[in-house]
């Protein structure tokens, strides 16, 4: 990709995403974000204030079994959503760092922490595919249907292998794609900051992930219907490993194999990623 | 930002390590200051608590197009 190219996708995401917070500093929600994050978070961001909003396709946190101390970090962090539920995960012994790239998210982002009154997670202004952290200081990164916006995947997973420690869990949601999208779609900036055709085919994500260094690499989709007119896009839950570090890396499938159970209802059935071209999903 | 955060902050570019220089301070957090990179003779500002951890070229690009880099000196509101 060229770097004017990574500009104009980068300009677009900004776009997209600036508007959305303006929306919900506005006092509504937008586009995207009103009735499935509900369906996303069941039971779990009921507590948030307003404004907490999630553009995201899944919820990471609950597969990602964080435990106390742990230190997280959420590519793409958006309103904090995920930030402040993990936060609450790995506790006071814990951090979170959310990184992003907007003005107005961040901005946003700062508001919903201080109304939620967490001081352990602390919020970032950075490219995902520049990771402002040391190597080896975070043993989670989440992500919550950002990394398919990303110009440079192989940067991002280049970087998130980078800043884990040995052991260390990438357990991400994301738009994948069940099998390649037209070029036109690609060129297309409007769908590619909507989630769409920026995504990779899934055999793509998983053998980059691995040319990255990773292993343990599951990039989990519900099953194909098999019908002719089947959506390419799906929500995945990716979940890798940076190898190394014996006993440090916990699980990173839930006891009772849950990561299956919890697949299955996020946003799939409720509408929140739909497979035509035209609406957003994150 | 905290600055107990600072352990674990790199400099995006060559990942070397930060000096923290603090403006402006409220219960604790940093709130105004800056970050500066030796290696890379870089400095990146930190505004209303966040630091701009952009790299320099990506921050330098969005100032050029007029996305607010430093919203501290002037509402577009």
């Amino acid at each position: 990709m060229t770097t004017e190219h990574a500009d104009d996708v980068r300009s677009a995401v900004r776009e997209r995403y600036g508007a959305r917070a303006r929306e919900v500093a506005a006092g509504s929600a937008g586009e995207g974000a009103s009735g499935y994050a509900s369906t996303l978070y069941a039971g779990e961001a009921e507590a948030l204030p307003e404004g907490v909003v999630s553009y995201g396709c899944g919820n990471p946190v609950a597969i990602a079994g964080l435990q106390a101390g742990e230190t997280v970090l959420d590519l793409g962090s958006g309103a904090g959503l995920d930030c402040f539920l993990a936060a609450k995960q790995v506790g006071p012994s814990g951090r979170v760092i959310g990184l992003d790239m907007t003005d107005e998210m961040l901005a946003l982002a700062e508001t919903n922490r201080e109304k939620v009154g967490v001081a352990n997670v602390e919020f970032r202004k950075g490219v995902i595919e520049q990771i402002p952290l040391d190597d080896a200081s975070v043993d989670v990164i989440i992500s919550n249907c950002v990394i398919n916006l990303s110009p440079d995947k192989d940067a991002v997973f280049d970087e998130a292998a980078r800043v884990l420690r040995p052991g260390g869990r990438f357990q991400v949601s994301d738009i994948v794609l069940r099998r390649p999208v037209s070029e036109a779609e690609q060129a297309d900036m409007e769908l590619w900051s909507a989630c769409k055709s920026g995504a990779l085919v899934i055999d793509d994500y998983t053998a980059r992930l691995r040319a990255a260094g990773f292993e343990d690499v599951e990039v989990l989709v519900p099953d194909s219907t098999g019908a002719e007119d089947e959506p390419a896009w799906v929500s995945a839950l990716v979940n890798a490993r940076r190898p190394g570090g014996a006993g440090t890396g916990q699980p990173w499938v839930l006891p009772g194999g849950r990561h299956i159970e919890l697949l299955a209802p996020i946003g799939l059935e409720s509408g929140a990623c739909r497979g035509d071209s035209t609406s957003a999903c994150c | 930002m905290r600055p107990d955060l600072m352990e674990i902050l790199a400099c995006p570019v060559c990942k070397g390590e930060l000096t923290l220089t603090v403006a402006r301070e409220d219960a604790g957090e940093v709130i105004e200051g800056s970050l500066y990179c030796a290696a890379c003779d870089e400095t990146y500002p930190i505004t209303e608590g966040i630091p701009n951890l952009l790299p320099p070229d990506l921050r330098r690009a969005m100032e050029a197009e007029g996305a607010p880099a430093a919203p501290a000196h002037g509402s577009h509101e």
